[in-house]
């Protein structure tokens, strides 16, 4: 096993051996779309007429559209921040700084353990929604492999990117607290509120969520249209520059 | 000059924090293989020191060598077989002592990985390895401390004050375990604040006050002092006193609560007063040279560079 090797194994360890991690992490994901389609089932079953089948591709969209946008998105928000601020919070980032590998390297280890740790709960939560979209379709029609794929893709992209964003955000500040707050307030709140305020114009244009939505295989993105390459450009610097940014801070950061 | 003799060798080293100068022109010289003590007042500037030598913190003059090599251009290879516990060990506190071991040995190398087991049967910690940090006491966490140093199969190991929260038993291990170490041809390079410990550890040690550099040597030297004074036990004190007070290398005396104090020209007048004094038809109990411990010397040492500034 090379260096790099061991050192994205020990980050992936200190991310699941932490047990209120890992269980908000599974509430978020696979609870989530559990709860989501347990309810829908029940009150379809009730009241049929009332109430549509949660499967079908409509349930499965928006399960999809809970995991990229929403939950998952959380998920991942709480991974990476955990990975990016785990060492300095504990303290213990001096003493791997004091073993002489470059800050890049512990910082470069963070990032896959994050996104990998992350997408082990987004894609079992995608799995679980994908198969209840067939189970509770009851007639309606269902996802096609295509769709799925396209889904499928899209989940990884949207909480990776998520995920390393929250790396590189509790890399810079060094709190937990403090990255938390930040990164659920900007994604969750703040660029849901700005995405649905029609007079920003194409300021909208520069949000994470807005690229995202934007690339999302089924209903319910963004209530406008952006270019494409306008959306790999914001996409790529959403995913760019808050590693960078995160790298630099932990190469200068005073041990 | 690099003497292959010295392990850590710095020269007009210098730290300043805004206006507050930390480290000021130190010149610090640490055989290689020796158990060296680093001792100073709180805020003197120890840690700093350690910090630099770590690659932590940049000094602004200076140079400084470990094992030969300029740090910090040669930091990584020379932190490779470097050891360090700075202020105090710091763990994740949800992973055990043997994967917390893991994760620092990860960023040495697979053959640090091969040592976990070796280092916590060194530290007496096998038992508890497999426990969470969370639950081990402050003794415990210096001894997983140390055997993350020895990940490195250190050629030096640094620890700052690792005797803090070991109880009387654990520092005598500590000790043992120091005296096994620079056995072996390692240097322990000891910062602390326990003077006692430092003299029964150590063989040299060096002071530092307000920055500044003000004794360093083999702890028997640093002990040296031009002055030989005598302590003397006996039936009649104040005869006594009468009796030396005219003797030609008597260059004061005094009365103590277990009798004299006397101060000599050479510890071999010893012999002399003696014999006046029983010639004098007193009984002599008790006559032995006064040893100063390194306690008394640091505080004589850092008192009086405080009293010049």
């Amino acid at each position: 096993m090379t260096i790099a090797q061991q050192m994205f194994s020990a980050e992936v360890l200190k991310l699941r051996r932490n047990r209120g991690l890992l269980a908000f992490a599974f509430l978020l994901t696979i609870g989530i779309v559990a709860l989501y389609f347990a309810y829908g089932a029940i009150r379809h079953g009730g009241d049929p007429s009332q109430y549509g089948p949660v499967g079908g591709v409509g349930g499965f969209g928006r399960a999809v559209h809970m995991l990229g946008l929403y939950f998952g998105a959380l998920a991942a928000i709480l991974i990476g921040t955990e990975a990016g601020t785990a060492d300095l919070s504990s303290g213990v980032f001096r003493d791997l700084v004091t073993t002489g590998r470059s800050r890049w390297a512990l910082y470069a280890a963070r990032v896959p353990a994050a996104i990998v740790v992350t997408l082990v709960f987004t894609l079992a939560a995608f799995l679980l929604g994908t198969a209840a979209a067939f189970v509770f379709a009851d007639g309606q029609p269902t996802p096609d492999a295509t769709l799925i794929l396209q889904s499928f893709g899209w989940i990884v992209l949207a909480n990776a990117v998520v995920a390393a964003l929250a790396v590189g955000v509790g890399s810079l500040t060094g709190s937990r607290g403090l990255t938390l707050t930040a990164v659920i307030g900007w994604q969750t709140i703040f660029s849901q509120l700005v995405l649905n305020a029609p007079s920003l114009g194409s300021a909208r244009d520069g949000l994470l969520s807005a690229s995202l939505g934007q690339l999302m295989p089924v209903t319910g993105g963004i209530p406008f249209v952006m270019g494409t390459g306008v959306t790999v450009v914001v996409l790529a610097a959403w995913a760019v520059v808050p590693t960078v940014v995160g790298a630099w801070r932990t190469r200068t950061r005073d041990a | 000059m690099t003497t292959t003799q010295n392990i850590i060798e710095t020269r007009g080293l210098g730290k300043s924090f805004g206006q507050r100068a930390a480290v000021i022109d130190l010149n610090l010289t640490v055989p290689q293989g020796s158990a060296f003590g680093f001792l100073g007042h709180n805020g003197a500037g120890k840690t700093t020191l350690i910090r630099m030598l770590l690659g932590l913190t940049e000094p602004d003059a200076g140079t400084m060598r470990i094992s030969g090599r300029p740090v910090p251009q040669d930091r990584a290879a020379v932190l490779a077989r470097v050891g360090a516990i700075v202020e105090e060990p710091h763990f994740h506190g949800h992973l055990t002592g043997r994967e917390n071991l893991r994760v620092v040995a990860a960023a040495r190398g697979p053959q640090a990985i091969g040592r976990i087991d070796g280092a916590l049967r060194r530290v007496g910690m096998s038992d508890r390895a497999d426990d969470r940090v969370r639950t081990y006491s402050q003794g415990m966490r210096q001894r997983l401390g140390v055997a993350r140093c020895l990940l490195a199969d250190p050629a030096l190991l640094i620890l700052d004050e690792p005797m803090n929260g070991l109880d009387p038993g654990g520092i005598l291990e500590f000790r043992t375990m120091i005296a096994d170490l620079t056995g072996e041809g390692r240097t322990v390079f000891l910062s602390s604040h326990l003077l006692d410990e430092v003299e029964k550890t150590c063989e040299y040690a060096a002071v530092i006050d307000r920055g500044r550099l003000v004794a360093q040597g083999p702890i028997s030297e640093l002990l040296h002092d031009d002055r030989v004074e005598l302590d003397i036990d006996c039936d009649d004190a104040s005869t006594a006193l009468d009796l030396l007070d005219g003797h030609p290398s008597v260059t004061a005396a005094h009365q103590t609560p277990g009798g004299l104090r006397v101060t000599v020209t050479a510890a071999e007048v010893a012999a002399s007063i003696n014999s006046r004094l029983v010639a004098a038809g007193l009984s002599v109990f008790r006559l032995e040279p006064v040893r100063e411990s390194l306690e008394q010397r640091f505080l004589e040492i850092t008192s009086r560079v405080g009293g010049q500034s």
